[in-house]
Order: structure tokens, then sequence, then C-alpha cells
């Protein structure tokens, strides 16, 4: 029991990943021919979008912030998206290009803004969130296909089988891999445990909460991106349905709201988790609604687990 | 104990009176009086609301779930009158025991168990979407009772009905915030947690008293609106969410908690059903409605944020 207190604890992406893995039995139990390499490149497609948003909220919840912009900077991506008409390639590398490191800009100006002002994190990028969605509405006003055809088929592209969204995953655990032991990442992990203890070590305030905001920026940017090439659609306001659907992840995926400590590969989890919850209650066949009822429900569960674990591990410690 | 600064609440008052001065002399009609009445009832729904989100911002908190609080009881309410009159004698206290129910809900779970009131709240937000949803099966109830269009929509001469019913909260509010145990636990509680406890707050009941009475206000909201525009309808409280945080801020409140009036976030409520207004007589669209609001409050935050001035003194002192 305490061995499995403690590993839980080390790893906090191990108890999220057991939910999945009990998801994935009834799913299989109930529908046998899910786990084919088809399925397995939809679930990861429908997943994906969530599982891109979250990872720059990881990061910022790691910083011991918050960011809710994401949703504004996913939006304000799709609408850019959706109104290129018909690039060429060269065109097509720069409004990418151009996407992305908007996104990062945008995440980079909240960083300035929460550090100079010394303001809050989550009145700052509402108020962002607030500008950023205007601003794709500005760009187009309603729901509309016009994604670029070659972007479209450039993500549904499979090559040996593989799907794009598939090579994505492995590309990001890749190198979340190489970013978890950089030293911006460490510096963001100390700064967001103890700001004031970070800062006397030297580390900068300003250039974790950057650094932290601006690749959250980024990778929301990507995730607009991906969903507009998805879907071929842009959509100035989708972005509103993924901001609460990442902090969720990112909280079921086992990392620590108040800053500190933070787990990418618990996030993909719990966004896989929040993802296969509609496939159950649809198995189940149960009225749709279930879904929201049931995921609320694991994050209220992982959440109390967390806390109560963490109160055991630190009487226990004493320090 | 208490760090009341009026400052930012008299700017936001003069701000929302010369927004309210500009649009008038550019549009007469701005300032007529039944204009000026409709103004009044939609910011009465805005302060109602963020009587409760003021109150456990106050206090260290804050409240996500508001949103479907208010439209679960817009829809209970028409779904158990069946558009008479009588019953409301009953429903309207059991529509708001059960807002304080889910109020304390979130209570429980942030003060017993620890929970972050982000992540209980927006659980107990998505949880309670979900019961709705099924509840209703997404059918629209039948119209609200006449009795509370009279009341929500009702005027006496030019005055609103509702007006009266605002007055007459606010007044309670901020006698509660400055004369009550209640009202300095609170402050105590948002300025320093682990000071409060020494000092002998209590800390648990304050905390879900401050939840209970959120999940009450966004109750009550929810009742006058669905007799404001004639009916419940799914999705009604969802501005809510942003409005209510947004009243609290403009109103020089720090998310941190601890600082802010009622006061204040009635200027708040105010600022922000003005700028709606404006809208349409420049012709501007929803997009730029959104610009508009974020810059609004990233400018409050600005200037309520202790940033400048503390900062100054802080270094003053230690050095």
């Amino acid at each position: 029991m305490s061995t499995l207190a403690t590993l839980a604890r080390r790893h906090s992406w191990l108890p999220p990943l057991i939910v999945l893995l009990l998801l994935g039995a009834i799913i299989g139990i109930l529908r046998p021919s899910t786990f084919t390499g088809d399925q397995i490149n939809i679930k990861i497609a429908a997943a994906m979008t969530l599982i891109l948003i979250a990872t720059g909220e990881t990061i910022v919840v790691t910083r011991g912030g918050i960011d809710l912009s994401i949703g504004g900077i996913l939006s304000l991506t799709t609408a850019i998206c959706a109104t290129r008409g018909d690039p060429g390639l060269t065109e097509s590398v720069f409004w990418i290009g151009f996407v992305l490191a908007l996104g990062a800009i945008v995440g980079v100006v909240n960083g300035l803004i929460i550090t100079f002002g010394r303001l809050q994190p989550f009145v700052v990028t509402l108020a962002t969130w607030s500008i950023l969605e205007g601003c794709a509405l500005t760009v187009l006003p309603a729901e509309t296909s016009g994604v670029p055809k070659s972007w479209v088929d450039l993500e549904h592209a499979m090559p040996f089988g593989i799907g794009v969204p598939m090579i994505l995953l492995g590309i990001l655990i890749v190198l979340w891999a190489w970013f978890s032991r950089t030293r911006v990442y460490n510096e963001i992990r100390a700064a967001g445990s103890n700001e004031r203890s970070a800062y006397l070590n030297r580390v900068s305030v300003l250039g974790t909460n950057a650094w932290a905001y601006g690749l959250s920026g980024f990778f929301a940017a990507a995730a607009g991106l991906y969903f507009a090439t998805q879907t071929g659609a842009g959509h100035p306001t989708v972005g509103t349905q993924y901001v609460l659907p990442a902090i969720a992840a990112v909280v079921i995926g086992g990392t620590n709201l108040m800053g500190g400590r933070g787990s990418l590969m618990g996030t993909i989890v719990g966004a896989f988790i929040l993802t296969l919850i509609g496939d159950v209650v649809f198995l189940l066949k149960l009225q749709s609604y279930w879904q929201w009822v049931m995921s609320g429900l694991i994050l209220m569960l992982v959440v109390i687990l967390t806390a109560l674990t963490e109160s055991r591990s630190n009487s226990g410690n004493g320090g | 104990m208490k760090r009341f600064s009026p400052s930012p609440i008299f700017l936001a008052y003069v701000a929302a009176l010369l927004l309210f001065a500009l649009v008038s002399v550019y549009s007469p009609g701005f300032a007529n009086p039944a204009h000026v009445g409709t103004l009044v009832t939609l910011a009465a729904f805005i302060g109602i609301v963020a009587i409760g989100q003021t109150i456990v911002i106050v206090g260290g908190g804050i409240d996500l779930s508001v949103p479907w609080i208010l439209n679960s009881a817009a829809i209970l309410v028409t779904a158990l009158a069946h558009g008479q009159n009588w019953p409301l004698i009953w429903i309207v206290p059991l529509v708001l025991l059960i807002g304080c129910g889910i109020g304390l809900i979130n209570g429980i779970g942030i003060a017993l168990l620890r929970v972050p009131p982000i992540v209980m709240t927006m659980s107990v937000n998505v949880i309670t979407q979900g019961l709705l949803l099924i509840v209703t099966r997404g059918f629209p109830p039948p119209l609200a009772p006449q009795a509370l269009t009279f009341i929500a929509a009702g005027k006496v001469g030019p005055v609103p009905i509702i007006l009266f019913v605002w007055i007459v909260l606010a007044a309670a509010v901020v006698i509660m915030e400055r004369r009550t145990a209640f009202g300095r636990y609170l402050y105590a509680l948002g300025s320093n947690r682990t000071v409060a406890t020494l000092s002998g707050v209590p800390v648990i009941r304050t905390t879900i008293t401050a939840y209970a009475i959120s999940g009450t206000t966004a109750a009550l909201a929810g009742i006058l609106l669905c007799g404001y525009s004639r009916q419940a309808y799914l999705g009604m409280g969802d501005p809510y969410l942003f409005t209510s945080i947004a009243a609290v801020a403009i109103g020089g409140a720090s998310i941190l908690g601890g600082t802010g009036s009622y006061l204040g976030t009635i200027a708040g409520a105010l600022v922000l059903t003005i700028l709606n207004g404006v809208l349409p007589i420049f012709r501007l669209d929803a997009g730029a409605l959104k610009i508009i609001y974020g810059l609004v409050i990233l400018l409050a935050v600005f200037i309520a944020a202790p940033s400048l001035r503390e900062l100054l003194q802080r270094r003053r002192g230690s050095k």
C-alpha cells in the first residue's frame, strides 16, 4: 500500500493512466473493434487539439500561473487559417509560420503584462482571451469552411498507414523529453514552486514568465492550426470550448495547480480520458450529456485524491 | 486587517459616468429614461450574479459554477411553475435553496477537501450542466410566470422594479462587508489564509458561507432573468461567467482576495452594460465589444493593482 502511494506520488501520471486503461477496457469490451490501427489513428486525431492546447497550459501551470487566453489564440488561428484563400507553397509556409509566431508573441505579451504589472494571470489572460476572441470575430464573423485544401490534404495524409496526428504526438513526446531536461524548463519549475527563492537564486521571473506564456501561446496556435486543418473550417468562437477542458486535462494528468510540478505524459493521458469519456457514454447508450457529468466527476475525484495524498505526504515528511 | 482603498472604486464610478455622458452627447436617445431603465435592468442581472462573485473573490477564491447554477434555477422555476403565479411562493425559495446547496458543495470541496477553487467550481459547473441537460433532455421549458416578468421587467413610473431589488441587496451586502463578523473574516481570509487561521478566523465556515451565498445569488439572478426574457433557455447563464468576474475586476478588487468592495462591483456592472449599449450606436460588432471589454479589464486591473504604489512602499520599507 505505502509503496503504491509512493509510486503514485513520484509518477503523478500513474493514477490517471489507470483510469485511462479502465476506460480503454470498458470500450474494448463493449466494442472490440476499437483496437485496430484505423480506430487508434481516429482516437488520436480526436484528442490532438486538446493535447496540443493542454501542452502549453501544462507549462504555464508548472510556472505557477494559468492561461485562459489560449482559447482566444485557438479561435484566432482557425479564423486566420480559414481566410487565406488558395495559397501557394511559399505563402503556405509563410502563413503557417505567421500564426505560430503570432501565438508565441501574444503569449510573451501575456507574460510581460503579468510580470511588469505584477498582475494576476487569471484576470490578465481573461482579458487577453476576450481581446483575441474579438479579433477572431473581426477576422471571420461566422463559422465558415475555407481552410486551404492543400493544408487539409496534408493533415489527412497517411504515410505508411500512420496518421499525421500520431506522428505529431510522437514528435511532441520526443520534444518534451528534450525540453524537460533543459535549463529553461528547470527554471520554470523552480519559479513555479517558489518564486521568491527562485528569484534569489538568480532565476529570472520575467524570463520564465515570457518562456512559459510564450510556449503556451505557441502550442495554442499549433492546436488552432491542427483544428482548422482537421475540420477544414474556421471557428471564431471554438476556443471557449477548449479552455476549461485544457485546464481539466492538465489537472487530471497530475500537474499541481499550485505550480512547481508538471507532467506532459499526465496531460496527454488526461486529454485521452476526456476524449474517451464521450465514447464510453455513447457505447453505454446513455444520453450524451452524461459525458459532462462523468468528466466533472473524474476531475473532482482526481483532485480530491491528489489533495489527500499530498496532505499525508506533507505531514509524513515534515519537510 | 482590512486593506480597503477607495480610489479604484471611485475611478470605476467616474469611468461609468464619463462613458455615459460621452455617449449621451453623441447620441441623445441614449440618456432617455426608457433606455436608462433598460440599461439599469441589464446591469442589475450582472450586479446580482456578481454579489456572490465579489464575496468569493474577496475571500480569495473564484466561482466558475455561476453560469449553470443560474441556468438551472431559471429552468427549474419555469418547469415547476408551468406559467402559473401562485406556486412561486414555494418554488422560488426551493430553487434558491438548491442554488445555495450547490454553493455549499463548492464550499465543502474547497474548504474541507482542499480542492483548488478553479477546479472545484469548474467541475461543479460541468456536472450541473450535464445533470440539467439529462433531466430536461434538452427540451425548452414552458414560459415564465407573469409575476416573475412583472418583477424583472416591470416599472413603477419610469423606475424598473428590479432596481429596488438590486438596491436592497446591495445595501445588505455593503453592510455585511463592513459591519458583520463574516465581512471581517472574509477580508482576513482573502488577505492571508494562514494569518487568518492563526488569528482565530473560522476559515472553513467562512469559505463555505461565501460559496453558498454565491450559489444563492446566481440562482436568484437566474429566476429574475427568466422572468425578464419570459422564458428559460439553455446557455442563458454562459455570458455571466465572464461578466461577473469582469465586473469585480473593473470594480477594483484583486483576484488575489482581501481587497475590494461590492460598491466597486456595482460600478463594474454599470461600465460593462454601458459599453454593451454603446455598440449599436457606433455600429460596432460583437468582436469589437470583446476587444473593448478586454482592454477595459486590463486598464482597470492596472489602475487597481498594487504594482506601482505598493512596490515603491515595499522597496522603501526594506531599505
